[in-house]
């Protein structure tokens, strides 16, 4: 098993008439109730929460994409994995990922993902959502009938740019370039580990399979919601004739952990009300623009019509709702545990990303969730799935063979 | 009122096949739709009393599937396919009329190929675009925010069909078999309109104007409030044969809620 420390980096200071105020979180939130100075701390205080992640055993920290809102504040995922890169050095950096329809060229991407990929040493996890609605077609305008032809497009130049070590040309319809040649490419051969996020999609199971990538399900509805898209996840793999092999899955579970069950409640129910009901609060009219899912999709689950990764099912639910159905995992070291192992096994995955920062949470309350989790939690569990071979994990250079960051800076005094 | 007649058409290989919807007899009056897709109700039956109506439906609207919006990757193809329709159902210089989205598609064709065009009345046409009259966002709305921008009078029998329609948009868990299919199709629909018209719906069409030499008939609703009536303005500058007419007590589906006020311009503008 492995464990990945996953930051949203929501924006912690929406008024307290939010959502009388305003229609939704993205999109078309003004800027002018966002403050830079505070933004400057909360940005420190997550990059920190990141690093300490590291510290405290964390297999990897994660990072991702979205635009013009308060519920993540990464438009640019890179810039926050470049910071990791040189201040951590054991954990794995996932970013999960870039939003390839929104790079012009997308090579941008397979540049930025080798630069990170060789500054840590080989430690990227390299994530290729498509995207929410909100963020490639409302915020990048990017066309919802054509960005799924788009991204598959996309994803063919940046692997064979990671993949070819001659200049080649690509006559592609969205991206044409005379001249592909990257420099520079990458440390991990023939390219990072890829993971692609997605719901319940067979389209996104299908493209996981065919390239052998990681399928993370990214859901706020919780381990207990999330078995029904794992089974589908599972039987379609069987369908395919592909492996079983739980390394291939990652699965997304908010948590709040205190010291005691009894503390658990007053500690984080502010803070997870704050999530499902300020940092999701969305408009339905810029949620999802047509085209953005398939008519197969839409006949699946036409009732959820909002952006992929953020249907939101906890709003307006009670902390014990919220408990009971799995949707966040509450509580003392024991029974975290206790409900996580349940979820790697009923789920059966390899990978768990664990949401330990939770809407408005203060950084002390999360500080001692991350530690109780590495020291209490984590070590109980890595030993589940131990027997099968983890093909979607990086292979970083040895540490001898590491450069120490800050190495030169201090020769010259 | 005549039925209209409705059948396949297929284009030929690489191309789409489309449904064809057709009624009446006369002078040939080919017909663009809106983003709403053909509504055979409003002035298109008043019409078919004076001409030979023929209405092309876009891949993804009615029975036209929507792969076939594959084959239309960019808006020369949008156009050229309009044409294509012409010549399979052999039409020639037909009156082309065309509403909204379907406006702008017909004034794309007459600046495009003005000789093969024998009229053309545009209806509250897309298209263009000024930054101090922005035009609604059609795909960044509810269904049922949108209607009152649609009409000016929400209690015309138009706008009261349409309303029960929206409330199939609610999050409710509730919706039969038929009506999941009724919003698919909708949503459809309105993924042709965005292929060519997201996320602003202005590519050109101005620096194009020019080129449309027939007589043109641009027509638009005095309280049209998804597309304000200051727009006829750039068409009437630009295009040299035109003449504007304005529908009192009507907002943007002119077609929907004037039906016979703006049937009886179309038909005084042909000469029948």
């Amino acid at each position: 098993m492995k464990f990945t420390w996953f930051h949203l980096m929501p924006y912690r200071w929406l008024p307290a008439d939010f959502r009388q105020r305003y229609h939704s979180v993205w999109v078309d939130l003004p800027n002018g109730i966002y403050d830079p100075e505070r933004g400057h701390d909360l940005y420190n205080e997550y990059l920190d929460q990141l690093e300490y992640a590291e510290q405290c055993g964390f297999d990897a920290i994660a990072v991702n994409e979205h635009h013009q809102n308060a519920y993540g504040m990464m438009p640019s995922p890179n810039i926050m994995a470049a910071t990791l890169a040189r201040r951590t050095s054991k954990a794995m950096l996932l970013v999960l990922g870039n939003s390839i329809v929104c790079y012009n060229p997308p090579t941008r991407i397979a540049e930025e993902f080798a630069m990170l990929d060789v500054i840590s040493g080989g430690r990227l996890i390299a994530g290729f959502p498509v995207g929410t609605s909100m963020d490639i077609n409302y915020c990048a305008g990017q066309n919802p009938a054509t960005v799924r032809d788009k991204y598959r497009e996309g994803h063919e130049l940046i692997m064979k740019s990671w993949h070819t070590r001659e200049p080649f040309a690509f006559n592609g319809k969205y991206t044409k370039l005379r001249y592909v040649n990257l420099w520079p490419r990458p440390i991990q051969q023939p390219n990072p580990p890829v993971w692609i996020p997605g719901l319940g999609s067979i389209e996104t199971w299908d493209f996981c399979a065919e390239h052998d990538y990681n399928y993370s399900c990214l859901s706020f509805s919780g381990y207990k919601k999330g078995e029904a898209l794992l089974k589908g996840y599972w039987d379609r793999r069987a369908a395919l004739g592909v492996d079983d092999n739980p390394h291939s899955a990652a699965f997304f579970q908010q948590v709040c952990i205190s010291e005691s069950d009894s503390l658990c409640e007053k500690e984080w129910w502010p803070h997870v009300d704050y999530f499902f009901n300020n940092c999701l609060h969305l408009y339905p009219g810029t949620s999802e623009a047509p085209g953005y899912r398939t008519a197969a999709s839409l006949r699946a689950g036409v009732v959820a019509q909002v952006g992929n990764t953020s249907a939101n099912h906890g709003k307006n639910k009670t902390w014990k709702e919220l408990v009971d159905g799995g949707y966040i995992i509450a509580g003392g070291p024991d029974s975290v545990r206790q409900q996580i192992e349940e979820l790697i096994k009923k789920l059966r995955v390899g990978h768990v990303l664990l949401g330990c920062q939770i809407g408005s949470s203060p950084a002390e309350l999360v500080s001692r969730a991350t530690l109780l989790a590495g020291t209490q939690i984590l070590p109980k569990l890595r030993h589940i799935f131990s027997d099968f071979e983890d093909r979607w994990w990086p292979k970083p250079l040895a540490a001898a063979r590491r450069a120490v960051p800050g190495h030169y800076a201090g020769a010259a005094k | 009122m005549s039925e209209p007649r409705s059948r396949m058409l297929a284009l030929g290989s690489g191309r789409p096949t489309i449904e064809v919807i057709e009624a009446g007899q006369g002078p040939n009056l080919f017909f663009l739709h809106g983003a709403g897709g053909v509504a055979w109700a409003g002035a298109l039956p008043i019409l078919a009393r004076h001409f030979h109506v023929v209405a092309p439906v876009l891949p993804g609207f009615g029975k036209s599937a929507a792969e076939g919006l594959e084959l239309l990757e960019d808006q020369l193809d949008l156009f050229q396919h309009g044409f294509d329709v012409m010549e399979a159902l052999g039409l020639e210089k037909p009156l082309l009329v065309g509403e909204s989205f379907g406006g702008w598609i017909a004034g794309e064709m007459a600046a495009l190929r003005p000789k093969e065009v024998g009229k053309l009345a545009v209806l509250a046409p897309v298209g263009l675009w000024r930054d101090d009259a922005p035009v609604t966002d059609l795909f960044g709305l509810e269904i049922k925010e949108l209607l009152p921008f649609l009409f000016h009078d929400m209690s015309c029998p138009a706008a009261v069909g349409m309303s029960a329609l929206t409330k199939l948009m609610s999050d409710k868990d509730d919706k039969t078999d038929e009506q999941v299919e009724q919003l698919i199709a909708l949503l459809m629909g309105f993924r042709t309109a965005a292929k060519f018209l997201f996320p602003v719906p202005e590519t050109g069409l101005e620096r194009r104007l020019w080129r449309i030499r027939v007589p043109t008939l641009v027509l638009w609703g005095a309280q049209d409030r998804f597309i304000a009536p200051s727009y006829a303005d750039i068409w009437a500058k630009n295009v040299r044969n035109a003449q504007v007419v304005q529908i009192e007590r009507c907002g943007h589906l002119i077609l929907q809620e004037q039906p016979e006020a703006s049937a009886k311009e179309i038909a005084r503008f042909a000469g029948v």
